[in-house]
């Protein structure tokens, strides 16, 4: 995945790539309005991660500058701005997604993956981490030749560590992801670990590893 | 009452008015100034009558002719007539009638012997004329008020144009929209004011409007920026590979703080726009089909809970945000989530007027209306109390009423539309 990342703020900036990075991911990046602009121009990306809040403009105007080069790269807004006309207006003007700060970096990383998939159509509909093959336009699970039949949440969970490989995943970045932001959740973790004990259980059952990892107090980890 | 009408039934009275009393005072002024001609000629009689005495030294003979007549009678020795005016009949040969006249009546000596004369003369003509006055006064009188009425009818109504064209914009005027107000030209001074001070209040309630909405943005940034920081730290940090359990649950509860930080930001955030008014998607929300996909949507935490759901729905639409409808539902569902005991049970009520939630839950009634203030909270909830302030603000905004009751061990939450 080849990805730019605008955003200002260093701190942030630094901790994206590095979770980007990691698994092979070519991540550039722009801090401010005028690079921005200069690199979109020039180059294409898978997608391209975009705060609103510039020092030196607009995000959206980055927005319709893409839309006049007739440039079909993925678009994810990450704003801290969170009216519903700032939503509507960066989704009208073909951002793909909009994520509202503070974000999880496993969230940014699924819905970025996300993006991805959608936007290049040659068949690569197909997520593929070792025996487990899931095809998203069908949502369908498989393991080897065996179909799994998932729920959605479960399905939901599996896509998500696996654009979240190796990576330690919070239990409220899991519950943000399947209920939602809207729904407070912080004392409602423990189906949580239902959802994941049921995957689990699902997958083994279908002669998958386990590559779900507890880690305690913090969360789970996919890995092989 | 319009004010055109008021205007209108005001003038027409007072033309009235003034038109009945200054037509009685013409009636009164030209009756005074015939008769006064009418006594002049019977003055000019009476000194042709005393001539013709003083120079013959005897009484004319007594006339009736051409509308006027003069009579004698003697008078005795003691017996004295004073000059006067007086109404009186004229019977009138020709016509064989009797009409209204005039006397004078007089003394006048021959010789030794008074005699008292009276002369009359018609006031026929004179009344006629007078009523000729007054019929022609009443034709006017008429006539004016008809015109009146028309022509202020159709003046009023086309100059209050402009009027009731600015009015039709304002009531159509809305904060979001960037269409600005437009005015029709006109050449009354005080409407030419009102346009312009139309157009300058709405660009002034604009820029207000656009400066709160650029603060709760730049508030929203300044505040989510620091916490955007802490949270992608958190990530990275866990992400390093010798962390030991008491730290893990250190940094989980550092998570949970930032969540609730930047949760406790959102709703305060929230309540200022709602307050301010600065949240204009109002649509048609089928208020039904919201709560069944809401209670759809929270079927996990019921079933994690083990609440019973019971619901009544019947169809109903309401006109407002479907982004503050769902966050009232939300807050409303998450309460009675939240405030339930083991095995409890919600009933969700939507009637056509009234939307009812209500659920089982230990302990007694809350406190009256203190459920709606903000940051009033149940020592043991775990929430910022901020949700239903968020809800009551919101009920505010579309004068929906809120209210809070306890019953049978029940809280009951209701929104009246």
């Amino acid at each position: 995945m080849k990805i730019l990342l605008i955003e200002d703020e260093e701190a942030l900036r630094e901790d994206i790539i590095t979770y980007f990075t990691e698994e092979g991911s070519l991540c550039e990046t722009a801090d401010d309005y005028a690079t921005a602009l200069t690199k979109i121009n020039i180059y294409n990306y898978d997608c391209i991660v975009l705060d609103l809040t510039l020092p030196d403009g607009d995000g959206m105007e980055i927005l319709r500058k893409l839309k006049s080069l007739h440039k079909n790269d993925g678009v994810l807004i990450i704003s801290a701005r969170h009216s519903l006309d700032d939503k509507l207006s960066g989704l009208n003007l073909g951002a793909d997604d909009y994520l509202v700060k503070p974000f999880h970096l496993s969230e940014l990383k699924a819905r970025v993956s996300a993006i991805v998939r959608r936007k290049s159509f040659d068949g690569n509909n197909l997520i593929v981490f070792h025996e487990i093959n899931i095809d998203t336009l069908a949502m369908k699970t498989m393991v080897g030749q065996n179909i799994v039949n998932l729920t959605k949440k479960e399905y939901d969970l599996l896509v998500y560590f696996i654009a979240n490989q190796n990576k330690v995943i919070t239990k409220s970045a899991l519950a943000e992801h399947l209920w939602g932001d809207e729904i407070d959740l912080s004392d409602h973790f423990d189906f949580i670990y239902t959802h994941i004990k049921n995957l689990r259980k699902k997958l083994v059952e279908t002669g998958c590893n386990d590559y779900i990892k507890s880690m305690y107090g913090v969360g789970y980890k996919f890995s092989s | 009452m319009k004010l055109a009408q008021k205007y209108n039934r005001v003038n027409l009275f007072t033309t009235l008015i003034i038109l009945v009393m200054s037509g009685a005072i013409y009636y009164f002024a030209i009756h005074y100034i015939l008769t006064s001609k009418l006594d002049n000629d019977l003055k000019i009689e009476e000194e042709e009558i005393i001539a013709s005495v003083q120079k013959y030294n005897k009484l004319p003979l007594p006339s009736d002719f051409k509308d006027q007549k003069v009579t004698y009678k003697e008078l005795g020795t003691t017996e004295e007539v004073e000059r006067y005016f007086v109404n009186t009949s004229y019977y009138n040969q020709d016509e064989k009638d009797s009409e209204p006249g005039r006397s004078l009546i007089t003394t006048v000596k021959a010789g030794d012997r008074s005699y008292a004369v009276t002369i009359t003369k018609s006031s026929l003509e004179a009344e006629d004329l007078v009523r000729l006055i007054f019929l022609i006064t009443l034709g006017v009188i008429i006539l004016l008020l008809i015109s009146l009425t028309v022509v202020n009818r159709f003046i009023l109504s086309s100059l209050w144009r402009p009027f009731y064209d600015i009015l039709k914009q304002l009531k159509a005027f809305n904060l979001a929209d960037k269409n600005e107000v437009s005015v029709q030209q006109t050449q009354i001074d005080e409407f030419q004011e009102l346009n312009q001070s139309v157009i300058a209040m709405s660009a002034r309630v604009r820029q207000d409007y656009k400066e709160l909405k650029s603060f709760t943005d730049n508030a929203s940034h300044e505040m989510m920026t620091p916490l955007a920081v802490i949270n992608s730290k958190l990530d990275t940090l866990i992400q390093t590979e010798a962390l030991s359990d008491r730290q893990g649950e250190l940094i989980e509860d550092v998570y949970l703080a930032v969540n609730k930080l930047s949760r406790l930001n959102q709703s305060l955030l929230l309540l200022a726009k709602i307050e301010n008014n600065l949240i204009k998607d109002e649509e048609d929300v089928s208020l039904d089909i919201l709560v069944a996909q809401k209670l759809r949507q929270f079927n996990e935490l019921f079933i994690a809970n083990e609440i019973q759901v019971e619901k009544k729905l019947e169809a109903r639409q309401l006109y407002m945000s479907k982004y503050l409808a769902d966050i009232m539902l939300n807050n409303l569902i998450n309460n009675a989530i939240r405030h339930n005991v083991q095995n409890g049970e919600i009933l969700v009520e939507l009637s056509a007027g009234v939307l009812s939630i209500s659920n089982t839950g230990a302990g007694k009634a809350l406190d009256g209306n203190r459920p709606f203030e903000r940051f009033y909270k149940d020592p043991a909830s775990e929430g910022a109390g901020l949700g239903l302030a968020i809800t009551s603000q919101i009920c505010n905004l579309y004068h929906y009423k809120l209210s809070y009751s306890y019953r049978a061990g029940r809280h009951i939450f209701s929104i009246k539309f």
